[in-house]
């Protein structure tokens, strides 16, 4: 293998870091907040707002269910304002934002209506505030699902960051189609497929270390 | 809201005096004051309205644990929860330490809570906070600084007997250690009200009295007003000063412990005091009694102690006023407080002129009598005999 070749998939594999990255730390940061709230605001919930938690809650199934692809496409006026372009790396960025973060925010929502309803009674009882039962209680004791579902929005990311490549988005997957399938090169497609594997493999192991060691609800003392 | 209440401190006078209650104390305003408090939660889901309380009294006095028992779903945990305004009731009036809070907005409410301190069955500890965490929660929503908690969180665990277990997690405790922490956070912000919404349920028996002995101190020491709410007789017994019975949402008798459970005027307290009180007649015998008597036979009697009698020889100065042979078949004697009180199952001979003699001697003591049937006299009846039943005779 060429030291040209090898420099082409170092960029790659970089650039598609790069994407899953950005998009999974903007996506974690609308959809965080997003998820508090949609767990959050039912009717006698804390923040009780039900109507808007049910447009919000549609708002999140439709982007939840379009399929990514189609996504990327019906969204390409959105991009072209905030990237200022639609192709490359930080233009696919926007797109995977707008997938991760509904995805997120389901994620959190779940993991927050998870946590015992009797630790929300009791910060109740000791006076708290809403948002401080949030940020002392329901977060801190929903973290450890919340860091599992967040590597799982990694995973998926890193397989959306390789659709954005059939578009021009750069990065593992555009090389593999560029160099892979268009130029013949199987080996180029291997070592592609082959470092995605290695990056899944990463994420995923990584992610339940960490859920573990939050966890200490099963600890043998 | 001096109306109406039930559990007015001057119930405690009269026959039960408790000695540890302060004469100035009977004077002051009440702790937490319930009048004609009612509850009904709407109908939502499809599912109908709930009338969980209805137009109930209750005072408890400062300083003082009350205890609310009642079977499941009664309305305890409402009753409970309307203390520190988790719920809200739809109608009658909350007093603490004699302001009204009925009216009190959420954010009213929030500040009220910090002088409130509640534990709960299930502990509801944060899983993901050491002890000394847990502990220091309602210290950090109050916005203690971190030296001031350091110091409070300290001496509170040394309280509850858990200075080993600072950096332990909830899930390295015991059930009893979880309660202590739970007590420990609750008492974190110095309230003058403990509220416990069934403390010790989901604990063994040896737990259960050390976390009611805690609760105890923290009452006797800090002068913490108690108002707990248990299924359980024996939670009553041994820490309350007074009590209240629900029933369906209806308080159906209240008064000092003692009194209420010696003397149960509702089927429904009479049901729950029974396991605790009251003595059967080994089954063998039952099985041999008869309702009317016959030669030689003994008459079965149950005999309810309660308050100073219990401590008098009854049986041996009836053995010796009357000259008649008494046996004990059954028994069992128990205290409240400082104050015996208990019942024994005798047999004692049967013909019309002893009887009428020892049931007379009995009256004449103040003693509750029950007239069980009759039996037949053992052949040869030991001097001491048919005992082996007999527990607990102090
Ligand atoms: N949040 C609620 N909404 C509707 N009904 C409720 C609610 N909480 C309690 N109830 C009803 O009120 C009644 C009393 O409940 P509760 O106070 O929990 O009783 P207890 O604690 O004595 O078991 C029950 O019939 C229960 O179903
Ligand atoms: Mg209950």
């Amino acid at each position: 293998m060429s030291p040209e070749l090898i420099r082409i998939i170092i960029e790659a594999t970089i650039d598609t870091l790069h994407m899953v990255l950005v998009a999974g730390g903007l996506g974690t940061l609308f959809g965080l907040p997003l998820g508090v709230f949609l767990a959050t605001s039912k009717r006698d919930e804390l923040f009780p707002a039900p109507a808007l938690n049910t447009v919000l809650g549609v708002v999140v199934n439709i982007t939840r269910s379009t399929p990514f692809i189609i996504l990327v496409v019906a969204i390409v006026p959105f991009t072209r304002l905030i990237a200022g372009t639609s192709i490359g790396t930080a233009a696919a960025i926007v797109p995977l934002t707008v997938a991760a973060t509904p995805f997120i925010a389901r994620i959190v929502e779940g993991a927050i209506r998870e946590v015992d309803q009797g630790l929300v009674e009791a910060a109740r009882a000791m006076g708290a505030t809403p948002l401080q039962i949030v940020r002392k209680v329901l977060v801190p004791e929903a973290l450890p699902a919340i860091v599992l579902g967040l590597t799982l929005a990694a995973v998926s990311l890193l397989g959306f960051s390789a659709m954005v490549g059939a578009v021009g988005g750069g990065g593992l997957g555009d090389l593999g189609i560029r160099y892979g399938y268009q130029r013949f090169m199987p080996e180029v497609m291997a070592i592609v497929v082959a470092v995605l594997v290695i990056l899944v493999q990463s994420v995923q192991t990584f992610g339940d270390a960490l859920a573990r060691r939050l966890n200490k609800r099963l600890r043998h003392a | 809201m001096t109306a109406a209440v039930a559990l007015s401190s001057a119930s405690l006078d009269g026959a039960t005096k408790l000695a540890s209650v302060p004469q100035d104390a009977r004077r002051e305003e009440a702790a937490i004051t319930l009048a004609g408090v009612g509850k009904t939660y709407a109908a939502r889901d499809g599912a109908a309205e709930v009338s969980a309380l209805h137009d109930i009294h209750l005072a408890v006095p400062r300083g003082r644990i009350l205890g609310v028992i009642g079977p499941s779903g009664a309305g305890k945990s409402t009753l409970i929860r309307l203390v520190n305004g988790l719920e809200r009731p739809t109608r009658g009036r909350i007093a603490l330490f004699g302001r009204d809070v009925t009216a009190l907005d959420e954010s009213g409410w929030r500040r009220e809570r910090r002088r409130i301190g509640m534990i709960f069955q299930h502990f509801n500890l944060l899983s993901s906070r050491t002890a000394f965490d847990n502990i220091a929660l309602p210290l950090e929503i109050a916005g203690v600084s971190r030296g001031e908690i350091e110091t409070r969180v300290t001496k509170l665990l040394e309280l509850v007997g858990l200075t080993d277990k600072r950096l332990r997690y909830p899930a390295e405790l015991s059930g009893g250690q979880k309660q202590r922490v739970g007590i420990a956070r609750a008492l974190a912000t110095e309230p003058a009200i403990l509220l416990c919404d069934e403390a010790t349920s989901a604990l063994d028996p040896d737990t259960t009295r050390s976390i009611l002995q805690l609760l105890k101190r923290i009452n006797r020491e800090l002068g913490v007003t108690i108002l707990l709410i248990t299924h359980e007789i024996p939670v009553i017994k041994e820490i309350c000063d007074e009590v209240a019975v629900i029933e369906d949402g209806r308080i159906i008798e209240a008064g000092p412990v003692f009194d209420v459970l010696t003397r149960p005027a509702h089927a429904t307290t009479a049901r729950f005091v029974e396991g605790v009180t009251s003595v059967e007649l080994p089954a063998h015998l039952r099985a041999a009694l008869r309702s009317e008597p016959f030669p030689a036979s003994l008459a079965v009697l149950r005999i309810g102690f309660a308050g100073p009698h219990a401590a008098t020889p009854v049986i041996s100065r009836l053995s010796t006023t009357l000259g008649l042979d008494i046996n004990i078949l059954a028994g069992r004697i128990d205290a409240i407080g400082e104050q015996p009180f208990g019942s024994l199952i005798v047999a004692a001979p049967g013909d019309i002129a002893s009887l009428g003699a020892t049931l007379a001697a009995l009256h004449v003591l103040g003693l509750r009598v029950e007239q069980l049937g009759f039996i037949a006299a053992p052949p040869a009846m030991p001097a001491r005999s048919p005992c082996e039943e007999v527990s607990d005779v102090a």
